[in-house]
């Protein structure tokens, strides 16, 4: 008797590839026969082929119902229960659409450039310059013949045994795949063993007398014409997965008689293609590959996602692009302004020199603040560390200023495999990190799996409420074997540098005795067999369950260190699930009671003389920094991309007005009420409108739109704007009402935009005059660029700027901007009006 | 003579001000005396009465955009010019007031 089990799918982009090969992973485990029926689409499909579930279209919120039937029924619809209770809603996490954003005008000095502009929409930004290089649509070589076989077995079995090929072939490749990379290595190979997909090309010889080629052929169309009938967008572009297997598969049985359009990049190239496969992609040697233009449009197929993974500026739905003819000529791919730039003329390539300094600026920039150590305006040292999921991510931490890791989640290590890593892969990942660290501080937390990240390798039984269930240290004594050797590992380790252990999930002092008990006991082994260890290794713990933040005295007798989980500790101290949307409200850190908990367990901490810090979701949002310094935490780790930005707004801030801030929040009612607080509290963070960087004592700006353009830049490159277009935008649209050059050879070009974060002013002295349609006709020499931030109109800023402009009119006032050479005295001379 | 003046421009960042600037300097300049009210992106500043309108011999209205409380001046003998005006040339405007 057949089971049935309903469901309404949860997963904002349905069933596609996905999703479709992790259901597929849990029917193989069964022999009973699944079927997956879409109620809405009425199509029906074998649970066992991941192309027939996502042909069956299934999107967000349709109805569908497995059907199983066979000798372990019951198992398998358990299984599937499980698998759709826990893991399903999650599945499809970290395959974001690569955002597409709409194109912004151009800037008027590539605009009048007189280059040939194509545009497109930006799926990767950046900006790449290098020689055109112009690739094919997938094809099999029309040479292959297509039909005729006579012993149709002979033809099934060597393409049987190309399959067997290729999925081994996708077997090795997973040993060094990392990341994005692996991920797509799964989708292809469950593509390739795909039960539809084998029934198809067996089908196309041993039925219609089809040769490998043919089949091959046959089976491409059929499943991307499934694809495009979809109407799903993102099923569409998986028909490039489908491209890619079959290319593969080609490759197998032929060899290199369909070596068709395998392209030897041999300088900086910029590679145009209607459509790139992802293994087209992988092909490319990534030293040349410098951008990427696409005709078809589509932020999240496979080629996209490995472009954005390796930063490669993409520009996609040029649609132009097939009458285009490069002929190997230098072309930019401007993802930024979302064009494709040929023909380039003189003007053009000075622009793209711009731009290129633009970017360099802005990295030299980071570098600059990468390597010091920031404190607040008023001299409170607080670290800002990295937060990591892998050995492979500390070195980009470093690079953009992490001054230590504050959090390396280990459980990636032990995710998404069959077996658990054993002490010498372990040893040797956080011995890399360590090692990258160089010497700064790195904090290693022990996994933390069971609850949302369940291992097949536990057999743990799925739990009615896997966040309040068996998780992280919880787990530990039952699976001692796998704890100690991670501890054995970390011990090792710790003489690669300053090693600390982190444990999740404590609640209890009798789970951190029992933690440190086993550590003891590790490293006793290691001094008995003369393994040399580090014994200051520090061992601290997460804050992320409610009863540890009211236990950090007790737990202080135990530990070294704590650091607060800002997401768990919320959803536990509210009740509320973090991954259910509709309970935004109460998953909000500004709650007033929560930022009391912080605060206690700040003071506990602080009291009990051990460092406290945030590595939660909390610590990535810029805009809570000011309460988190006014708590008295000494560390935040956050994700590397957000950390350049917590260490400049950190050393805006003042402690003792953070203080003050955080005794104001504490006294509000609600959530809303802090976050007025708050936004009043950052309007008023005191920017200078001036600093020396933002003179440039010598331009070689050659025209109004090169000076306009350099001055906007340098708001860039001070971090001021991370629009640079559309300031440029701004200034332009109120040049556009009259000049702004207003004679004796000054002009004042100004704007109002949200897109820069502070008022700000730039002073540009230009190595020779340029034409600014000024008021007395005449060349300008001195630029003096106004942004105001829409909405920061009424401070004290517009006093100054009104000033400046008064005393622009000053004749004396002019000769001495126009005599001084020395950005820093040019500098005095404004601030004395200020 | 007693003169008062209004200066806006679009934005209200720079030009409101340093037409402001210039038409003070000019006034001094002749031996006028003048106040200017400024309407720019802070509001209005150095804003003028109806007893300063009605005690003045003439208005100089230097603006390129409708102004806030117009009807002060329903009465006044007004000099309407642009902004750019009163940069480029404000002895003329004065011109104008003899």
């Amino acid at each position: 008797m057949a089971l049935e089990l309903e469901f309404i799918c949860p997963l904002p982009s349905g069933i596609h590839a996905r999703p479709a090969s992790a259901l597929e992973e849990v029917v193989r485990q069964f022999v009973s026969e699944v079927t997956l029926l879409n109620r809405r689409t009425q199509r029906q499909a074998n649970g066992k082929s991941i192309l027939a579930m996502v042909g069956t279209d299934v999107r967000l919120g349709d109805t569908c119902v497995f059907t199983v039937s066979g000798s372990d029924e019951q198992k398998a619809i358990d299984g599937l229960k499980a698998f759709l209770h826990d893991k399903f809603p999650h599945c499809d996490a970290p395959l974001t659409a690569a955002k597409i954003e709409t194109a912004t005008p151009l800037s008027p000095g590539l605009r009048d450039a007189g280059a040939i502009i194509y545009r497109g929409q930006p799926v990767v930004p950046g900006i790449g310059r290098g020689r055109g290089v112009q690739l094919g649509k997938f094809s099999i070589p029309p040479s292959l013949p297509r039909n005729g076989v006579t012993d149709t077995e002979k033809e099934w079995r060597r393409l049987d045994a190309s399959l067997a090929k290729l999925n081994m072939a996708y077997d090795h490749r997973l040993v060094v795949a990392k990341g994005v990379e692996a991920e797509l290595v799964r989708v292809h190979q469950a593509i390739a063993r795909d039960v539809d997909f084998q029934n198809h090309l067996r089908a196309a010889v041993t039925e219609r007398q089809r040769t490998a080629a043919g089949a091959i052929e046959e089976a491409e169309t059929h499943f991307s014409k499934m694809l495009a009938a979809s109407g799903n967008e993102m099923l569409q572009e998986r028909a490039l997965d489908i491209q890619d297997v079959c290319r593969q598969l080609l490759r197998e049985i032929y060899g290199d008689a369909v070596k068709t359009d395998a392209v030897q990049l041999t300088a900086a190239s910029v590679v145009v293609a209607e459509s790139l496969t992802p293994g087209q992609f992988l092909a490319l040697d990534r030293k040349f590959l410098k951008g990427l233009v696409l005709a078809s449009v589509g932020g999240t197929s496979h080629t996209v996602i490995l472009a954005r993974s390796f930063n490669i500026p993409t520009l996609a739905g040029v649609t132009d692009l097939p009458t285009i003819q490069l002929g190997g000529q230098e072309i930019v791919v401007d993802a930024d302004a979302g064009a494709l730039v040929t023909d380039l003329t003189k003007a053009a390539r000075r622009h793209y020199t711009l731009e290129e300094r633009r970017i360099a600026g802005r990295r030299m920039r980071l570098e600059k603040l990468s390597v010091s150590a920031v404190t607040t305006e008023d001299g409170q040292r607080i670290e800002i560390a990295a937060n990591i999921s892998t050995a492979g991510e500390a070195d980009a931490a470093f690079e953009v200023g992490a001054e230590g890791v504050g959090l390396f989640r280990t459980e990636m290590l032990f995710l998404d495999r069959p077996t658990p890593p054993d002490e010498a892969e372990q040893f040797e990942s956080y011995r890399a990190v360590l090692a990258a660290a160089k010497g700064r501080p790195v904090v290693i937390r022990t996994f933390d799996v069971g609850g949302d990240k369940p291992l097949a390798y536990l057999n743990l039984p799925a739990e009615e409420n896997p966040f309040l269930g068996r998780r992280a240290v919880r787990i530990y004594p039952e699976f001692e074997t796998l704890f100690r050797t991670q501890i054995r590992a970390l011990v090792r380790a710790s003489t690669a540098g300053k090693l600390s252990v982190m444990i999740p999930m404590i609640a209890t002092v009798d789970e951190a005795r029992w933690v440190k008990r086993i550590i003891a006991e590790e490293q006793k082994k290691c001094a008995a067999k003369k393994i040399a260890f580090d014994p200051a290794m520090a061992v601290g713990a997460m804050i992320e369950v409610p009863a540890a933040a009211l236990a950090v005295e007790a737990l202080s007798r135990e530990l070294d260190f704590f650091s607060i989980g800002s997401n768990d500790l919320l959803q536990y101290f509210m009740a509320a699930d973090r991954m259910n949307a509709q309970l935004g409200v109460l998953s909000n850190p500004l709650q007033p009671a929560f930022l009391r908990l912080l605060k206690l367990i700040a003071d506990a901490a602080r009291t009990q003389k051990k460092e406290i810090s945030l590595c939660g979701e909390m610590g990535s949002h810029v805009r809570f920094l000011p309460l988190l310094v006014g708590s008295g935490l000494n560390k935040i780790s956050a994700a590397a991309p957000v950390i350049a930005g917590l260490k400049a707004e950190l050393s805006r801030l003042n402690q003792a007005a953070c203080r003050q801030l955080l005794e104001s929040a504490l006294q509000c009612a609600t959530a809303d009420e802090v976050n007025a607080l708050l936004e009043q509290f950052l309007s008023q963070v005191n920017v200078p409108l001036l600093e020396t960087d933002l003179i440039l004592i010598d331009s070689d700006a050659t025209t109004k739109a090169e000076a306009i353009k350099q001055a906007v830049d340098q708001l860039f490159i001070m971090g001021r704007t991370d629009n640079s277009q559309a300031v440029e935008d701004a200034v332009w649209r109120r040049e556009a009402t009259y000049s702004t050059g207003f004679g004796q050879g000054f002009a004042i070009p100004h704007c109002q935009t949200n897109a820069v974060r502070f008022n700000s002013l730039v002073l540009l002295k230009l190595r020779s005059p340029v034409a600014w349609d000024s008021l007395d006709g005449q060349p300008v020499r001195v630029v003096i660029l106004l942004a105001i931030r829409t909405g920061q109109a009424s401070t004290t800023h517009m006093q100054v700027l009104a000033k400046l402009a008064r005393k622009i009119m000053d004749e004396d006032f002019r000769a001495e901007l126009e005599q001084e050479k020395d950005a820093a005295r040019l500098g005095a001379i404004l601030q004395k009006i200020f | 003579m007693k003169l008062v003046a209004v200066t806006a421009c679009p934005t209200g960042i720079a030009h409101t001000y340093m037409a402001a600037a210039q038409l003070e300097k000019t006034a001094k300049k002749l031996g006028h005396t003048i106040k200017v009210e400024t309407q720019g992106a802070m509001g209005i500043e150095n804003e003028l009465s109806q007893a300063d309108v009605d005690g003045a011999d003439a208005v100089i209205l230097a603006t390129d955009i409708m102004i806030e409380q117009e009807g002060r001046f329903a009465r006044a003998r007004k000099i309407q010019v642009p902004v750019q005006a009163a940069l480029k040339d404000p002895d003329a405007i004065f011109a104008q007031l003899k």
